[in-house]
């Protein structure tokens, strides 16, 4: 596993309008494609070393504010490699994956769009989200926050891979009864 | 008023499901049973220094749960004298002290009260401060790094509560010779259901297992054929169930500890490690107890799946899930991140495991909104009158399947006894001439 499951050290420099419109334009298609439920094509936008990583959060006092989110050790919703993800997948198409049949249904807000590039050529992206789910009758859930996804250059469409993923909710306690689709 | 006895019928197996929505229930259960029973507040590894402190509920009551200089650890309602507000407002970290936001007063870390600004001025120095701490945890017990406290001075000791639980208990908590670690955090989450739905399944119902998480499996094996293999062997093993003071463990008979559920990195760990888990819980207990658990009313974990949680009761339809992960201490840096990823895969509240069980309680909470769904009766008869003892003498009650609602039972006789308001006394002998009465063939 890479350092990159937390923010990159690496120097970041702006990129050009030209890649920050590639980049919205990926990331948009990605939410798109799990809002309409097409977790095959959702798949393939991932490299096969993706870490998809959620960590828990804790309330802390400021003076202890840097122990807030648990670290690549402690305890995490999601730490998911590629070969998990497609499993997740799998089950989800399995017709008896409860939890998700029937589906929830998602609308997912992707916003204040913050690419940088690396010197290693990979992009760095922080997005706020903000993804709303409504389930069977009247259950309703909210889930917000920040992604921090590591992207790479692919020469075909959509023209990246997402790297790593690191997303961080602004809740402690999670006031869902699960985390049953993707963030 | 609700009559506990109509409610629930144990030894018939019938439950009237109003006990899962009825707010004057709700409450006399914080009373009556929550306040008078062993519950579990940290781990050892959660405080480490003097000064570490968790906050926790018991029940609705939160509680700080702090190291003392001395080793030692104290809890303390996490509620300020004066005004009642919270002390400290920090899930956990270190304290030298707390100091209530609201005005300024003072306590050390055995939650004594220190200091009242302007004492002089304000209180004319008559304040007595020793009568005005916040109220402690009369008694804790801390069995093998797990502390748990009560409220109740008249309840019997940790090892009588627990009774024969501590053998099943002990499969996890003497298993290694360094003890367990938690991984660092609890996880946290909320369900729409009632507590009770929660700690019954994991005291007694292997049995939802092949339909609730009929996709979990499909998750984890991709070849459907081993898929389909795996599936018949684990239905179709052998397994037993224990019940004893409201507790409850169930279990398939393994071959072997390992396959474990964490993959090659712990399998190697545990195969290297096996004449040392043997020599602590003997070969039997080893292999045979793996499987779900709860310590009435709300502690409960799942041997080989490496997760431990409280339910949080929050009112009488909801509750906080708080889970932990747990490792043996001295595993190495894989064997530990392979537990620690496979539990987060399977029993997170995105563990594809742990969301379909939400999904089932929030349902049958839904439908109990309804007057008529309120009054029909549940059936809790699974294996009633086929409770005959395994033959490999497992202490206390302990059936020849793994299949039956023999601990479910068991945990809404020892809930009604103590919501009828019984004492403990009274409980315990009760509980006597209940075992006494039963054939000879179904008897501890």
């Amino acid at each position: 596993m890479s350092d990159t499951t937390t923010p990159t050290q690496q120097r970041h420099t702006d990129v050009d309008l030209a890649t920050r419109y590639d980049i919205e334009r990926f990331l948009y298609l990605e939410a798109e494609l799990l809002d309409d439920q097409k977790f095959e094509d959702w798949l393939e936008l991932f490299d096969d070393d993706i870490h998809y990583w959620l960590p828990t959060r804790t309330t802390r006092t400021v003076r202890e504010r840097d122990l807030e989110i648990a670290g690549p050790d402690g305890a995490a919703f999601f730490d998911d490699d590629k070969a998990f993800l497609t499993g997740r997948v799998r089950r989800l198409a399995s017709g008896r994956s409860w939890s998700e049949e029937p589906p929830s249904r998602t609308r997912r807000l992707i916003t204040n769009i913050r690419p940088t590039r690396l010197e290693s050529g990979e992009f760095e992206v922080r997005v706020n989200f903000h993804v709303l789910r409504s389930r069977a009758e009247r259950h309703h859930d909210t889930f917000f926050g920040e992604r921090t996804d590591l992207l790479r250059r692919i020469p075909q469409e959509p023209g990246f891979h997402i790297a790593r993923r690191r997303i961080v909710l602004d809740t402690t306690t999670l006031l869902a009864p699960s985390i049953s689709i993707f963030l | 008023m609700f009559d506990v006895n109509e409610l629930v019928q144990p030894e018939q197996g019938l439950i009237n499901p109003s006990i899962y929505t009825d707010p004057e229930v709700y409450q006399a259960e914080l009373e009556r049973v929550f306040a008078r029973s062993w519950l579990f507040l940290a781990h050892d590894t959660q405080i480490p220094k003097p000064g570490s402190f968790v906050q926790t509920y018991m029940a609705e009551d939160p509680v700080l749960v702090v190291r003392q200089r001395d080793g030692s650890v104290r809890a303390f309602l996490n509620q300020c004298r004066h005004r009642g507000m919270r002390i400290c407002r920090a899930d956990e970290g270190v304290a030298r002290a707390f100091t209530c936001t609201y005005h300024g007063w003072g306590y050390n870390l055995a939650g004594e009260l220190v200091n009242v600004p302007m004492q002089d001025r304000a209180y004319h120095d008559e304040i007595d401060k020793a009568a005005w701490g916040p109220t402690q945890v009369p008694r804790l017990h801390n069995h093998r790094g797990f502390v748990f406290g009560t409220w109740d001075e008249s309840a019997p000791s940790f090892e009588d509560y627990l009774g024969d639980m501590l053998w099943y208990f002990d499969a996890l908590a003497d298993r290694y010779d360094a003890g367990l670690t938690l991984v660092p955090g609890a996880t946290k989450w909320v369900i729409d259901c009632n507590w009770k739905f929660a700690a019954e399944q994991f005291a007694s119902d292997m049995y939802h297992v092949p339909s609730s998480h009929a996709s979990a499996l499909v998750a984890l094996i991709e070849d459907p054929a081993i898929l389909a293999e795996f599936q018949q062997q684990s239905t179709a093993a052998p397994g037993r169930q224990y019940a004893g003071n409201g507790h409850g463990s169930g279990f398939g008979l393994r071959p072997d500890m390992v396959p474990t559920q964490a993959g090659p990195d712990f399998d190697a760990w545990v195969v290297a490690n096996r004449e040392q888990i043997y020599r602590r819980i003997g070969e039997q207990r080893a292999l045979a107890v793996n499987g779900h658990n709860t310590v009435f009313p709300n502690f409960s974990w799942l041997t080989i799946n490496n997760t431990m949680r409280v339910w949080h009761p929050r009112g009488p339809g909801q509750i906080e899930v708080w889970s932990w992960t747990y490792l043996p201490k001295d595993a190495d840096e894989r064997a530990k991140r392979a537990v620690r990823t496979s539990t987060i895969r399977t029993f997170s509240a995105a563990g594809v495991f742990e969301t379909d069980d939400g999904e089932n309680w929030t349902e049958i909470q839904q439908v109990l909104r309804g007057h008529q769904a309120r009054r029909t009766t549940f059936n809790a008869q699974m294996g009633l009158g086929h409770e005959r003892r395994g033959t490999d003498s497992m202490p206390g009650r302990v059936t020849d399947d793994m299949y039956t609602e023999m601990a479910a039972r068991g945990m809404y006789r020892r809930w009604a006894d103590l919501m009828s308001g019984l004492s403990w006394p009274e409980i315990t002998e009760r509980d006597k001439a209940r075992q006494e009465r039963e054939p000879e063939a179904h008897r501890a």
